[in-house]
């Protein structure tokens, strides 16, 4: 097997889903000739032709409310926001129609979306190609969110998404589409709403996703360094999150860092944080702790500012660890 | 009224009920009176809304007053188990001509079981998949890129099929109305834009929503023909919309067809139109009535009298009255109810939230 990126797997996948199932189609801009502009579609137009690879006009609200007219008609519509910062202009089709349509048609007609996005920082993409917009979906009663940090789960999240009945809102984070490669078995599934355990220890739980997957790892690796034994967890699915896999964890250790790309305020972690002190406080060393994207638009000239850094990470350990 | 072009607004029938066009009526006796008899129960049907809003058993209604003559010209244009209709909040009348049972429209209205929808949408928000009926939206415009997909799809898995959304003139202003257009422009998709343009959107006149000639002149921006017909009259709607629908399933592109109508009602049960309009204009449009219009056809024609009338009306009203006790006695809508749908599989937070509910349960 040779080894691929996240934009290989994820392309990969998606060529088999147009081959094993004719409902299947993609939609969006740039996705046909072009193939994508990270290649997540390449050559995939030039071999299903565009009736099923389709390039939409720039109009992500279009986009995302054509796909559900087509999955009202049968078809099962992979649609792709080029970058998530610009899901925006799409989130009113998102909102109310994409995420609703189960509920308010008390199942006669549902919406097998899977709406794919690049997101988060890293890139020197300035304001509008840096964001990472997951607090909005999860916000969103009826969206399903899985974030990727590998291409095997990539792939796997990818091949459960397709075959989910419901939307589902794919975040990838394209500082890691390139990032690494791996062997990816082909047809492999990743269970949604179930986290990796990435790395078993005893003294401090590291709990993220995305982005900030390769830092929390290195933290991991400089903790055992200094003697900290960190067990790290890879949510791999924001909504609906694994909380089982988190408390299990906790319990254990006793200590809770979370780390994420995405602004801190009502955000995926500090939901998890409050979760945790509800359900375990008296099982709790010390307070959980967040680390994550300040509060600010997405600087273009501070990018490598911004994210989660090592050492932040390890700064939180630290805090635990002392409290 | 809209500039209609060169050729005028398509009109069948003028104000008089006086008969225009060059042809003969399109239907035998039976069925002219058929379409005579759907607009009665459409304006009786809104006085039942009218009354259980006044009664306090449904909180909001949007009136299909002066919708009517739209509404069953265009549920007669459509195709039945081959099109599919993707309509608007206002468009009770047209799914109650289309099929939809008298018994799912009340149940939506007072949220009972008998709803499709389970009592989880605003009333007139009515949804009938069983005709292909598609799910309304309360933002304006917002259902229009679906009409647009469900139409690429369908030209993609059932050639012959097309798709009719209706919409209200405010919704020409929004992006999704652009942008809905512009894809089935540019896939040349099998589906009908039919505007109702009742001349408001809530308080603001169509003068504030466009500077447009009209709004089927847009049409020629997106690519396709854009007509208007007179929406006071039936068998002119049921033409226009017809037309373009036979051009959709065969294969020739979407259109954007404007009905030129007027809305006598206030937007919503909670509007005050007199606000904003005078008692005296909307009298104007109203002396004109779609109703009163055909009635008068009908009876110039001597395929109608005050007898059959009264036969008509109290056939109707029975059949609306025994739709809402149906709806009344299929029962409430469960509290823990809420909870379904929103997945397809509970997900443990709301497997939680739902015994929650259970504290205001006891």
């Amino acid at each position: 097997m040779t080894p691929i990126t996240m934009v290989q797997a994820i392309a990969r996948t998606i060529d088999r889903a147009l081959e094993a199932d004719d409902a299947v189609v993609v939609l969006g801009e740039d996705v046909g000739a072009r193939g994508g502009v990270f290649l997540a579609t390449d050559g995939l137009q030039a071999k299903y032709g565009p009736a099923r690879v389709m390039d939409t006009p720039l109009n992500e609200g279009t986009i995302l409310g054509a796909a559900v007219g087509m999955a009202a008609v049968g078809l099962r519509p992979i649609a792709e926001i080029q970058f998530a910062d610009y899901i925006f202009p799409g989130m009113d089709q998102l909102v109310s129609q994409v995420a609703t349509l189960r509920y308010r048609t008390a199942g006669a007609f549902t919406a097998p979306l899977v709406i794919r996005m690049p997101s988060g920082g890293g890139v020197r993409g300035g304001l509008w190609h840096s964001q990472s917009p997951e607090a909005h979906f999860v916000q969103t009663p009826g969206l399903t969110v899985v974030i990727p940090s590998t291409p095997t789960d990539a792939a796997g999240l990818l091949q459960s998404a397709i075959a989910l009945d419901d939307p589902v809102v794919m975040l990838e984070p394209k500082r890691l589409y390139r990032a690494v490669k791996e062997e990816v078995p082909e047809g492999h599934t990743v269970p949604i709403g179930r986290a990796a355990l990435r790395r078993e220890g005893a003294d401090l739980s590291l709990v993220s996703y995305g982005t900030s997957m390769p830092e929390v790892l290195r933290a991991a690796d400089e903790l055992a360094a200094v003697g900290v034994s960190a067990e790290v967890l890879d949510l791999r699915t924001v909504m609906p999150w694994d909380r089982d896999a988190v408390l299990t964890s906790v319990v254990k250790t006793g200590r809770l860092v979370l780390v994420a790309d995405a602004p801190g305020q009502a955000s995926v972690v500090s939901e998890i944080a409050a979760t945790v002190c509800e359900l375990a406080l008296d099982q709790l060393l010390a307070p959980p702790i967040r680390v994550s994207g300040y509060d600010i638009p997405y600087p273009y000239a501070q990018d490598r500012f911004y994210l989660p850094s090592v050492t932040r990470i390890l700064y939180a350990a630290k805090q635990a660890m002392d409290y | 009224m809209p500039d209609p072009g060169p050729d005028g607004p398509i009109r069948l029938i003028d104000a008089r009920g006086a008969w225009l066009a060059p042809d003969g009526p399109p239907h035998s006796d039976d069925v002219l009176r058929e379409l005579l008899v759907q607009m009665l129960a459409i304006r009786q049907m809104d006085e039942r809304f009218q009354n259980l809003v006044r009664t306090g058993r449904v909180s909001i209604m949007t009136s299909a007053a002066g919708h009517e003559a739209a509404h069953v010209g265009m549920a007669r244009a459509l195709e039945r188990g081959r099109d599919w209709l993707f309509p608007y909040y206002r468009d009770q009348g047209l799914l109650l001509a289309y099929g939809v049972p008298a018994r799912e429209i009340f149940g939506q209205m007072l949220a009972t079981r008998a709803d499709p929808g389970l009592g989880r949408q605003t009333p007139t928000h009515i949804v009938a998949k069983h005709l292909r009926v598609f799910s309304m939206t309360s933002p304006v415009g917002s259902h229009l890129p679906a009409a647009a997909g469900a139409a690429i799809g369908l030209a993609r898995r059932e050639p012959g099929a097309a798709v009719l959304a209706s919409f209200g003139d405010g919704a020409t202003a929004t992006g999704d109305f652009h942008g809905a257009l512009t894809l089935a422009g540019v896939e040349r998709a099998p589906v009908v834009f039919v505007c109702e343009n009742n001349q408001y959107a809530i308080s603001v006149p169509l003068s504030r929503q466009s500077a447009s000639v009209s709004i089927a002149a847009k049409a020629a921006a997106y690519g396709m023909p854009g007509v208007v017909a007179d929406g006071f009259d039936v068998l002119a709607v049921e033409r226009a919309v017809g037309e373009a629908l036979a051009r959709a399933r065969a294969g020739q592109g979407p259109s954007l067809v404007e009905l030129d109508l007027y809305r006598y009602a206030p937007h919503s049960s909670s509007d005050d139109d007199m606000r904003y309009r005078t008692s005296e204009a909307v009298a104007a449009r109203r002396a004109e009535d779609p109703v009163d219009r055909f009635r008068r056809y009908l009876e110039g024609r001597a395929l109608w009298d005050d007898a059959r009338e009264r036969a008509a009306l109290a056939s109707t009203g029975a059949a609306l009255d025994a739709a809402i006790a149906e709806a009344d006695a299929a029962g409430p809508v469960a509290p823990e109810a809420m909870f379904d749908d929103v997945f397809a599989e509970l997900p443990w937070h709301l497997v939680e939230q739902r015994r929650r509910l259970s504290y205001d349960l006891d």
